[in-house]
């Protein structure tokens, strides 16, 4: 959706937003969204892979869902360094992200783990690195 | 009692299991908690009923000018997840103990003490530690039982106030805003304009067409559709990252009082700095309309 001039921008902006989110807050109350409600993303597990994401033949009653857990799949490292949004009550094993799509499978229901994982995998094709993905959560989901 | 009844009765004791919460007390247990805009404040109290006591607020139960404890027992705490401001000061996060001094005739002292363990018959001697502004009271029906509650909630705040006997005393809370709603001019000039739009299904079929018309008021970038849209009317659009937003809704005293995020997110792109098309995506990261700038 970002011709080479505006995605310059946009990236460049993104990184102004990120960089605002870690300056320290004033007392004045700072512009833009604070993260201590929910916490800091997490730091991706070195070597994760994708094969606990859940398969085709594990989706049978979700059919519409193989894509999204297919496009996860497919980049461990970064979906592992978001946090989730859902407000879902995740087990202390859940990790990341990634965790929804593993497992039993939280992001078969949820369609907050779903538009993440959409935005992450969308974002990712776009050439986004994991910190502009990360805002880009933030800025929608956080 | 013989020797034998007493192991019978120990046995006895030992078999049935301890019902320790169990207790009837005068002044109930309570809580209250209420988030705005992801602040969440919480207070924990006895609630202290009136049991026939027509006037406590100037009488032996209360004394004007003592300082006391707007519960029972163990002094009432209130616990903020974020700094706030009540009636306009600026108070940090965390938990306090809650402390009053009414007075008959003027207003009354709202006191929040660092030290939250405190037995209610050990009030806090006055300190810098401490956060106390005056707080107004207003006459009201009677009310049996003690009761902190948050009758009026606006976008960023609202009110906390607590009432017992004929007395109840509002407390303005305001939060901190997790959106900024206002927009320089400069900044969204390159937004202004009008859209056509269509919305799509899951396929990227056209369906509904309509015109999306983005303007400056008083501050903010808004967004109205025609045909007109009842329900979002003319609607704030809150920059949530660079060239997206987030609709928000006016209540009929202009005030924001609901902002659809993350059910709805504007996506602009631009061309030579001016936003040339824009996607409407949902929750799920879909496309559910398209628009492109009016020539």
């Amino acid at each position: 959706m970002f011709d080479a001039h505006s995605r310059r921008q946009f990236l460049g902006a993104f990184a102004a937003v990120l960089a605002g989110m870690l300056l320290p807050r004033n007392r004045a109350w700072a512009v833009g969204r604070g993260l201590d409600s929910v916490g800091p993303h997490p730091v991706p597990r070195p070597g994760i892979t994708g094969e606990k994401v859940l398969t085709k033949e594990q989706l049978e009653s979700k059919p519409k869902l193989i894509a999204l857990f297919d496009d996860v799949r497919a980049i461990p490292e970064v979906v592992d360094g978001i946090r989730c949004n859902c407000g879902c009550t995740n087990p202390p094993e859940y990790y990341s992200l990634l965790s929804c799509y593993e497992g039993k499978g939280m992001a078969m229901s949820c369609v907050i783990c779903q538009g993440q994982g959409r935005l992450a995998v969308r974002l990712h094709k776009e050439g986004k690195s994991l910190d502009e993905i990360r805002a880009a959560v933030d800025a929608k989901f956080g | 009692m013989t020797a034998r009844t007493h192991a019978l009765v120990l046995m006895l004791a030992l078999a049935v299991p301890a019902r320790a919460t169990a207790q009837i007390r005068a002044s109930e247990i309570g809580s209250m908690s209420q988030i705005i805009d992801g602040t969440k404040l919480t207070m924990q109290y006895s609630r202290p009923r009136a049991r026939g006591r027509d006037t406590l607020f100037g009488s032996k139960f209360v004394h004007w000018g003592d300082v006391w404890t707007p519960g029972a027992n163990f002094a009432t705490t209130l616990d903020f997840s974020k700094d706030v401001k009540l009636n306009g000061h600026p108070v940090a996060k965390g938990m306090y103990s809650v402390w009053m001094v009414p007075r008959k005739d003027s207003a009354w002292t709202l006191v929040l003490d660092p030290k939250v363990k405190r037995y209610h018959e050990e009030p806090p001697d006055s300190s810098a530690a401490q956060f106390r502004i005056a707080v107004h009271p207003e006459a009201v029906p009677f009310t049996e039982v003690l009761t902190w509650s948050v009758p009026a909630i606006r976008a960023n705040g609202g009110t906390l106030a607590m009432q017992w006997e004929r007395v109840r005393i509002p407390i303005d809370v305001e939060v901190q805003p997790s959106l900024v709603m206002t927009m320089s001019a400069a900044d969204a000039a390159p937004y202004l304009g009008a859209y056509d739009y269509v919305e799509v299904d899951s396929t990227g079929k056209p369906g509904k067409r309509k015109v999306l018309t983005v303007t400056h008021e008083d501050g903010t970038l808004k967004g109205e559709w025609e045909p007109y849209d009842p329900y979002f009317k003319k609607f704030a659009m809150i920059r949530i990252a660079p060239d997206w937003f987030a609709p928000g809704v006016y209540d009929k005293n202009g005030q924001v009082y609901e902002v659809y995020r993350p059910e709805v997110t504007f996506e602009f792109s631009r061309a030579k700095e001016r936003a040339v098309s824009l996607q409407m995506r949902d929750d799920e990261d879909n496309v559910y309309a398209k628009g492109t700038r009016k020539p």
